[in-house]
This record gives C-alpha cells, structure tokens and sequence, in this order.
C-alpha cells in the first residue's frame, strides 16, 4: 500500500509548506522598526511634573506649512516620521463631543481638538489664559462676574475667528443637551443659559451665583467640557441634538488638531489644524490606537507598533524595564480608592470602630501589592492638588484596632458586610483582589467580613440610597480643584459622599466650604489641612492609595507630557519624533 | 429548491420572533436601571428620568415590546444605551469584521481539517494518523482564549513573526468600504499592500478561531475516508488503474464529504461563541466584542440585535449545508 | 391478538438486555487512549473530592510576600500575585469545574429529557410547539446568550452554570426525542400498549431506560464542553468572580504575565486541557462501547 501513503506524505508536506510559507515571509509587512532603535537618547522624556508650558505660544501665522487638508477621510500620506501611534485602551469612548465626552479618553481626543478660554498647564496650579487673553473677576452683592477678553488672532480650523459668539453658543449647548458634564455648570457654577452673555465680538462677561466661587470656577473652565465649538458649522450640522452626533465623526474647533475619523473600537486619526493658531505640531497625524490586553500594549510599544503605550501594568512595566529602545514615564493620577462606612449602621455609627478599620489595615502591604501602579495617600485630596498634606497617620496596628473595638463596644466575630464593584479597581487591581487584601487585614482584628460584589451601576444604587455598610470604591475628581473633593467628601447637604455613608459633621464641611471661598492659595491651604486631619479621625473613610500610570514611550519620542489634573492630560501637539 | 427555501425561511421567522421575545425577556429581568447606568456617578434624577424616557423605558413592557417589533419591521434596531448610536450602525461597523474573521477560520478549519483527515485516514494507525488524532483532539479541549493568548506571545510578542492586535497596522487606512471586509474590500479597491497587511493581521486570530473546528472536521474526514476508502468502488477505481490521488480525491473525498459538511453546519454555529473570545484577546472590532461590552453594560437594544442577527447565522448555514448535500449527491431530497 | 404477560416481559427484556450485555468494560478499555482517559479522568475526580486534604495551603491565603514565585518544591506550580499558592488553586478548581460541567449536564440532561420524552411521546401539536422552541434556543450563539443571562442575573459561578444549561439542554431534547420516536413504534412498546400499562410507567419503566445508553454518550462529550464553556464565560467576566480560583479565572488573572510568568495562565490551562481531554477519550470510550455502529473504525 505505498500508493496512498506516499499520496498522504505529499498532503501533508503541502500543507506544512502552506504554513512555513505564511511564516517565512510575513515579516515583509511587519517592519518591526528596529531601525529606530539606534538613537537612545533618554533624556528626551519628561516626567509629567517638569514639562513645559503647553499652551500654544505667541508666534503668530505659526500655521503649518507642510499640513494636509482636514477632513479628506482618505487622508494624505503622512511619513512615519511625523505620524505618532499612541496605544491605549479607549474602549470607554462613547463620543467627541466637548459638551457630552465626560470619559478619560474621550477628554484626551476632544483636549487635542478644542480649547477651552482658560488652562491649566502641567505641573503648574495657576490658571492661564488660552482662548481669552486675560478676563476680570467683579465681586457683587448677588456673587461674581467675570469678564473675558478673547485672543484676536484666535481662529477655528476653517479660519474663522473665535468669537464670544461661539463662546456663547458653546456653554449654550452644555446646558441645552444636560448629558454627563452638564452638572459642572448648572451644579457646581449654578449657572443658566441667561448667566452669560457676549458683550462685543471680543467679550464674553459670566455671572456667577454667591454660592460658585470664580477661582474654583475658573478651573471648570480650564475643562475639556467648556471648549469652543465653531457655531457656523455645528449648527449647520445641528440635526435633531445640537451637533452632538455629527461632532462624533467631525471636529469644529481651534486645538492643534482636528479630527479626521473614528473607526469605532479601533482608532481615531487627527490630522494637525492647517489654520492653527498657535506653533504648528511636529506631529502631523496622531493614530489613537484602542488596544485593551495589557500583554498587547506591552508589544505594541516593544516592537514599535506604537510609540506610546497608556496604562501599562505592573508586569508589563517590569518586563520593559531596561529596554533600550523604551523609556518608562510614571504619573499620578487624580483618583482615590477609599472605603466609605456607613455612620448610621452599627458598628460604625462608633467613631471608634471606623478608626479601628483604619488601623487595621496593612498599609506597606498594600503598597507591595500595588507595586508601583498606586501610591498610598490617606487624605481626600489627591497629590496634585491643591491642600494636599502627604499625611499618613496611619499604620497597621492590631493590637489598638482590637482596643478601639472594645472600646466601642463591638463583639468579636462581629460580621460586616464590605460591598465592591464588579470589574477592575483604578491602577489595575482587581476589586476582588484589593478585597480580598482588605478582608484578610481586617479579620486580624477578630470581625468577621463578607465580600459582597456587585455591577457598579448596581453598587451607586445601593450607595446613593445610604443602604450600604462598608464599600470599596474610587472616586475621581471632576475639575482641578480641591473643592471638587472636599466637597462632596464633606458635605452632607450635598448629597454625595458624605451623604451616601451618612455622616454629618457640619463644622467639618464649614472648614471645607470657607477653603473654597478662601481668596489666596496658602489661605486654602491652611484650611484644607485642618479639614484633613479632623477627616483623618471623625470622617466614616479610610483613603488607600491613588492610582499612579505608567507609560511606555519609545526613546525616539520626545516632548511627551501628561498630567492628569488639566485637560486634555495627554499634549499631542507637545510631542516630537527624532 | 425554492419550496424548501421557502419553507426555511418561515421557520426562520418563527424563529426571530422567538429570540426576540427571549432576550426581551432577559432585558425585563436586569435589576439595573441602564439608563442610570449608562449616565454614571454624577448623573441627576432628571436627566436619568430623561434618558429613561428617550430610550422608551418608562412605558409597560408590552408596550415597549410592541414598539421593537414595530420599528423591526421597519429596519430599525433601536438605539444602543451605551453607544448611543442607532444598534443598525453599529452592526454595520462591527459585523464584517466578524463574518471575515469566522470565514477566514471556517477556511482553516477546511483546508486543514480535510488535508490531515486524509492524512490520518490514509496514514491509519500510522505516526501521522496519531499525530493528527492528539492534535483533534487537543483541539477538542484546548479553551480557545488560552490558544489566542498562546500565540500572540509567540508569534508577536517573542517571535514578531506576525501582527499583532487589530485588523490592520495603525498607519494603514481601511480600505474604501465595500462590504467591509478589510481583506475583500482592499482587493475591490486594488491595493495590494493594504490586503497583505490584512490578511496578515487574520492570520493568528483564524487560526485560534478555526482550531475546534478543524478538530471536529479532521476527525469527520478521518472517519468517513475510513468508511469510504474499504467501500468497492474504490476497489473498482483502483482495478481501473486509476492513479491513487484520482482515486481518492476523485472518489473517495466525494463521498466522504456529506457527513463532513454536517459538522461543518454544526461548527459554524460554534464560530459565533468562539469569536467573543477570540475578538477579546485580538482586540478584533467586531461582533463578539460588541456583545460583550453591551452586556456588561446591560446595553439590552444592542444584546438584542447582536442576537437577533446572530439567530439568523445557524439556521442559514444549516439551509446552506442542506443545499450542499444536494449538489454533493442528487439523490439526497430536499425535505 | 393479545400477548401474554410471560410473552410481553419477554420482548421488554430482550430490548433491554443487548444494552446492558454491552456493559462490559473490558472491551473499551482494550483501547488504550480509552484507558488513559479514563486513568486522568479519575484521578482528577480524587484530586477534586480529596482537595482539602490534599492542597498544601489555603486556595484563597495571601502571602504577598512571595507573590510571583515560580514552581518549586515549596510551591510546586508557583504563587500568583498575590502569593496565593497555585497548585492548591488547580486543586480546588478541578472541583468547581467538575462540578460545574456535572451540574450542565445534569441540569441540561434532564430538562432536554423530559422536553424530549414528552415531544416524541406525546406527538403531533405538542412535539410541533416544543421542537419550534428548541430551534429557538439551537439558532442561539450559545456564549452571546450566555452573557446576556449573565449580564441580567448577574456575574457569578451558579449564574453562569445556569445560562450555560439554558444554550445545551436543546441537544438532549432533540436526541432523546428521535430516540423516542423511533423505540415508540417497536414492539414492546406497542404490547406494553396493549396491556394497559399506564403512560407514564411505559415512559418511565420501558422508554426512558432505552434512552440512556446514547444520553451517556452525549454526557460525556457535553461534560468537557460546558468546563470550557463556564471557564469561557469566567474568563471574560460573567462566571465565577475573582478570588474564586476557578481555572478560567486564574488564567484570565494570569493573561498579562503570560510572557513573564508564563505558570500562573499555562498551569491551570493544562490542567483544563487534560481534564477535558480525558472525559472527551472517556466519551469516545463510552460511544463505542454502547453502541457499535458508530464505532470510529
């Protein structure tokens, strides 16, 4: 029977050279940009805090020279050279819509395209002027007003300029489509569509209530949400929602950049603004790349694929370490993960209890465990901001959690229920593994605790209707400012934080509210820091960390900047290629 | 040939308005409000009340059901709580990716299936036969999400032999949109260099996708070919001095194939679960992904019509099968 | 012509015995992939009923410490991130995903039963209802219907097993049913029939027993797939939830080490891989055993 044997081995090695065919050749369309990798020049990458001023500078008639025109879906051919690849996990982009985009990475595309009238820039606490020149601040009887005086030679991408016009329409649309950053306006500024009004082309004049401090809002303004949309071309684009959904797929504004598409899930391409305003970008197209397996983000920077890899995990960040061709740059962000106990349910309406919880947990082993992707902080305003005191009073101490128990009156074996959200805790962790921690730390103290996980949206529910015992979540903030924590942390009238874990602590919020309104930024200082330490013993929280990120930029990349606490935290239009 | 058409085609109906009235169900049963959901932490009670409303979920089930129905029928999916585009936009962006990814491995599976099905069979209790048998089934047993993991490391993180995540490299454009298939629609626009990025990029996710389906085809080719091989036609088509490869692919493959093209109706229903997988770990845009990041948001318009569109793929592939029974053997009625 | 009782006994015997006179183990086991099978096979069940005693340390005990240690002879499989020890994870997993794949083909294997019994049994309008609604749940991607159960209910373990059951138990029903629907024309059920025996001991005693032998096959080969199935949805996030150590779990934890610390995702894939293996070659086993003609030459 060598007939059909010898039939078979003929198959089989077709098949084989089948395989070996595709595998032989395939690095024909992968070049692996080893070629790069000879220019190491390290010193290129900033850390987030020592970059330098992101605003565009005042060289006028900057516009690029080289850029190809906006809009072509096609696109021009851009070189390598002048094209940054930046990977990132953007599987919560729901739209680029200044007014609607309220998501990280929705912020950091629209950031890129629109400019807000005021900004902050990285590493720096005071507000600068972007859009507007310079603007005025008028205390009143009924609370402030600010005037703002806007660039002349600000201009949209079409080339038109940027007038108080649009100023108006623009914050118009936020309040007119209430969708997720709405509250920022009408909550935290307490502002109607009749609070601002153009006074001439040039001036745009907003009236504050008493309740709105203008500095704090003023960084409000410094947010993604408050950019300038071009009037003339959304409203001829409005549709049945102001422009929002034709906004998703165009862009119609005076950033460094504009859009040229968003193939969903996959990657949104800005081209560089042929009309910019400012210094032209050296990148002349940024490919957003959506890559959401950490194991593949890591690739993509390792082999060139991208320059710039967002959110790169513990492991992945080890395995690059000492890579020659990539350089690790690590930020803080601006969240917390905390605990929040409910003051109304026993045993925690004992202030001694909640303190017994905070001494019960294993502070250095959390931080092994984070491992570089968190860094403890036990106050409720971030490092970054403003008020913030690097305090740590706490350390695991056993001995006095069990006396504090006592102390209140708390049986051993006592069992308490700790509720976390389904899913991923910020920095990378899982909730259930950070519960988990947390479970084996605090059952030292002879309670007993059921981990109960549950889907975020279901976890708000519950935590919005005060029913929750002890939870586990983050919290981030939502302008650059502390008052967007401390409020919440301690107010109880205001129905967030505080109020979810019911505890009520009026002088505490009284220090808080007074920061707020405070007139200098050491005045604020001061007492953000007594609001702090009194937190730090009578408040229902035990703060653990804020997440810290790490980035992986090839070593060819310079320029790279980011910093959580401004918009748009990553600076496209900063970054260039050698 | 068309009555029995026909006749599929109302069952297929009948069948969509079941799924539908299952996964309206399932959507009744989410103790979630999704609106609340989708809006997030700092959402008011008015605009969740508002969201509710837009998206139909303050009226009666009934009611809401009706409304589906009757916007079904006139080609409208509803619109996504989480995309917040219309659900029919959306699967038109995401389900060519699929369909290429499940048709790039159905080729796999075939070609692999069937070339080391005859090996095997062949070959019987022989070095390949055994080879070809622990590889079916591994592929029986092997979970498909490690497979994928498996290969990304090795043959783009270790080896860069191949692409990594993603239909296509990030500096390539997509190709004009024709039918949406990257490597189908860079062929129409005759650029070839976009096409061999794509087909590279196809490559690992195929594979990891078709690797239980070309287990459940090598080992129905392996044991069809043995039943045929001893069959005396065979034997008359070998007196014949025919060639061995005429004989078998000629006679042999040709009669082997009917119980080899049921499995290949089964598996391809398998295809559409595999690619959930499959599309996580390849960061592949499309259905699978789709449907998983709806359903953890409970983004039910959208669950519903990734269903309802993957409920018409079985009984489609099943029809096709049917049909190809014909042709493979004129004598097998229509029924 | 009414059959006597001795004559009915008699044909109801005759069915029954060539099926359990197959029963004889020795035969299936002269295959030696069988035999492997069924070796591996039952020693993951005494891994997984003996785990306690067995593992040598608490499958949820952390010691961050020694967290991402490789296999050695203190931690035979490794430690995970957080030091937990892997081997005693494998262990207690191997319980949950047996216990899991039993549970679907329990919970499947007897709702498609008695849908299937029923449908054959009963015919006409009521066999045309229930196989309308098992092609709906068969024209169902069973992983996307899975998910929605899941996203509905909620992600956990027993969610999952149920929404799993729900995509499977259309393949018993449409077996048990063209099982019974050709044993309902033979003749000892006829006589049965005959003799006034009341329907529901004809579907017990008489059709149910003859269905056993091809729902066993069908068991066995379902037994692997719902382990993958489960381990599926866990891996993505509707199944069993973190710290459980339920092996798609551990391999979803350990995909982003994969390149570093290849054991915490490879070991417990190898294990889900073997234990899957093993109960497809016990299938393969069972199928030629009971019934011949569909013997793998």
């Amino acid at each position: 029977m060598s007939g059909p044997r010898s039939f078979a081995q003929k198959l089989l090695a077709l098949v084989l050279l089948a395989v070996l065919a595709g595998c032989g050749s395939a690095p024909a369309t992968n070049p692996a940009s080893n070629a790069n990798s000879t220019n190491a020049n390290s010193s290129n990458t900033n850390t987030a805090a020592e970059s330098a001023t992101a605003a565009p500078a005042e060289g006028s008639g900057g516009a690029a020279t080289a850029a190809p025109p906006s809009g072509g879906a096609a696109g021009g051919d851009v070189s390598p050279q002048e094209t940054l690849v930046f990977a990132a996990d953007l599987s919560d982009l729901i739209s680029l819509d200044p007014a609607v985009a309220y998501e990280f990475s929705g912020i950091e595309v629209v950031g890129n395209i629109y400019q807000p009238l005021v900004t902050l820039t990285p590493g720096d606490k005071t507000i600068k002027p972007l859009l507007a020149k310079s603007w005025d601040i008028k205390t009143t009887d009924n609370g402030s007003t600010i005037t703002f005086k806007l660039d002349e030679k600000a201009k949209f991408a079409s080339g038109a300029p940027v007038t108080a016009d649009d100023v108006v329409y623009s914050w118009g649309r936020i309040i007119d489509l209430n969708k997720s950053p709405a509250f920022l306006f009408t909550d935290v500024g307490g502002l109607t569509k009749d609070s601002f009004k153009a006074v001439d082309p040039q001036t745009v004049e907003l009236t504050l209530p008493k309740t709105a401090s203008p500095q704090v809002f003023l960084t409000v303004l410094s947010n993604s949400v408050a950019a300038i949309v071009e009037k003339k071309v959304v409203e001829a684009n409005a549709g049945s929602d102001f422009g929002s959904t034709w906004l998703n797929d165009h862009s119609a504004g005076s950033g460094p950049y504009v859009l040229s598409s968003w193939e969903r899930n996959t990657q949104n391409v800005l081209d560089a603004n042929p009309n910019y305003w400012g210094t032209a970008p050296a990148m002349k197209r940024v490919i957003m790349r959506n890559i959401t397996e950490q194991a593949n983000l890591q690739s993509a920077v390792e082999t060139g694929d991208a320059d710039i890899a967002q959110d790169l995990g513990r492991e992945q960040a080890q395995a690059l370490e000492g890579n020659p061709d990539v350089s690790l740059v690590q930020a803080n962000q601006t969240q917390l993960e905390y605990i929040g106990m409910n003051a109304k349910i026993a045993p925690f309406d004992k202030p001694e209890a909640r303190e017994a919880i905070r001494y019960a947990i294993n502070y250095d082993e959390l931080n092994t465990l984070l491992a570089g992707t968190g860094k403890i902080v036990q106050e409720i305003i971030p490092d970054g901001f403003l008020g913030y005191t690097g305090e740590t009073p706490f350390k695991q101490d056993i001995a006095k959690a069990k006396e504090l128990l006592a102390k209140a009156g708390v049986a051993d074996g006592t069992e308490i229920q700790l509720t976390i959200g389904a899913g991923i805790a910020t920095g990378g962790l899982e909730n259930a593994t950070l519960a988990a921690k947390l479970q084996s730390d605090i059952e030292k103290t002879g309670l007993k605790v059921n981990i109960q996980q549950i889907q975020a949206s279901e976890l708000l529910n519950q935590y919005r209707a005060q029913k929750l015992q002890m939870v586990m979540l983050s919290w981030g903030p939502d302008y650059p400012d502390p008052n967007t924590n401390a409020q919440p942390f301690t107010d109880y009238n205001a129905k967030s934080i505080a109020w979810r874990n019911n505890w009520q602590n009026d002088e505490i919020a009284k220090i808080a509210a007074d920061a707020a309104l405070a007139p200098t930024n050491d005045q604020r200082a001061a007492l953000y820091k007594q609001m702090t330490e009194r937190l730090f013993h009578e408040g229902p929280y035990a703060v653990l960390y804020q997440p810290v990120r790490t980035y992986g930029v090839r070593k060819n990349v310079s320029g790279f900047q980011y910093d959580p606490a401004t918009t748009p935290t990553i600076f496209f239009w900063t970054i260039s290629k050698s | 040939m068309t009555r029995f058409i026909i006749q599929r085609i109302i069952g297929l109906v009948f069948v969509m308005i079941g799924v539908s009235i299952i996964t309206f169900a399932l959507s009744q049963l989410v103790p979630v409000d999704p609106a609340a959901a989708a809006l997030g932490q700092n959402a008011r009670e008015d605009q969740i009340q508002a969201y509710r409303h837009e998206l139909g979920l303050d009226q009666p089930a009934l009611v809401q059901y009706a409304t589906y129905i009757n916007r079904l029928l006139h080609g409208d999916l509803g619109t996504s709580i989480r995309t917040r585009r219309p659900v029919r936009d959306d699967l038109r962006d995401f389900l060519p990716a699929t369909i290429e990814l499940s048709l790039a491995a159905m080729i796999v599976a075939l070609i692999f299936g069937i070339a080391l099905g005859i090996v095997a069979a062949i070959n019987r209790n022989g070095i390949l036969d055994a080879l070809a048998r622990g590889l079916a089934l591994v592929g029986g047993s092997l979970p498909i999400f490690f497979l994928g993991l498996l290969l990304l490391a090795i043959f783009y993180s270790r080896l860069r032999w191949l692409p990594g995540p993603g239909r296509l490299d990030a500096v390539m454009q997509p190709p004009a949109r024709v039918t949406g298939m990257y490597t189908i629609d860079s062929l129409l626009a005759g650029n070839w260099a976009t096409f061999k990025n794509s087909l590279w990029h196809l490559i690992l996710p195929a594979l990891t996708l078709g690797y239980y389906s070309t287990a459940m085809i090598l080992r129905m080719t392996r044991s069809s070919m043995l039943e045929v091989l001893h069959q005396d036609y065979m034997r008359t088509a070998r007196a014949k001095g025919l060639t061995e490869q005429v004989v078998i692919l000629r006679h042999g493959l040709r009669n082997a194939m009917t119980p080899v093209l049921t499995t290949v109706g089964i598996t391809f229903g398998s295809l559409l679960s595999g690619a959930v997988l499959t599309e996580t770990i390849f960061g592949w845009p499309g259905l699978g992904r789709y449907a998983t990041a709806s359903a953890v948001s409970l983004d039910f318009p959208a669950v519903m019509g990734v269903t309802l569109v993957a409920a018409i793929v079985y009984p489609v592939a099943n029809m096709l099968v049917d049909i190809g029974y014909h042709f493979l053997d004129p004598q097998v009625r229509l029924s | 012509m009414a059959l006597s009782q001795d004559r009915v006994e008699a044909i109801i015997t005759e069915e029954r015995l060539p099926v359990a006179q197959r029963w004889r183990l020795g035969r299936a086991f002269r295959q030696p992939a069988v035999l492997v099978g069924f070796l591996i096979f039952a020693l993951f069940v005494l891994l997984a009923v003996f785990a306690p005693l067995i593992s040598p340390y608490d499958p949820l005990g952390q010691n961050v410490v020694d967290g991402l240690k490789p296999p050695s002879a203190q931690y035979l499989f490794g430690t995970d991130k957080l030091g937990r020890d892997i081997f005693s994870r494998v262990l207690y997993g191997a319980r949950l995903s047996l216990l899991s794949g039993v549970s679907v083909v329990l919970l499947a294997g007897s709702v498609g039963t008695l849908v299937g019994l029923l449908a054959g049994y009963l015919g006409s309008w009521a066999d045309q209802i229930m196989m309308r609604i098992t092609d709906i749940f068969f024209a169902f991607p069973g992983l996307i219907l899975a998910m929605a159960i899941a996203g509905a209910l909620g992600p956990s373990l027993p969610n999952a097993l149920i929404a799993i059951s729900v995509v499977t138990w259309p393949v018993y029903a449409r077996l048990i049913r063209g099982q019974v629907l050709s044993l309902k024309e033979r003749d000892f059920i006829l006589a049965a029939h005959t003799l006034g025996i009341p329907e529901w001991q004809i579907i017990w005693r008489h059709l149910l027993p003859n269905t056993l032998a091809p729902l066993l096959v069908q068991a066995s080969f379902d037994l692997g797939g719902a382990i993958l199935s489960v381990a599926g949805l866990s891996f993505i996030g509707f199944g069993a939830q973190p710290p459980t150590p339920e092996w798609g779990v551990m391999i979803s934890e350990g995909r982003n080490y994969i390149a570093t610390q290849w054991w915490l995702a490879t070991i417990p894939a190898l294990a889900m891989l073997l234990l899957v293996a093993s109960s497809n070659l016990l299938g393969d086993g069972l199928r030629d055993l009971l019934d011949p003609r569909l013997r793998d030459r």
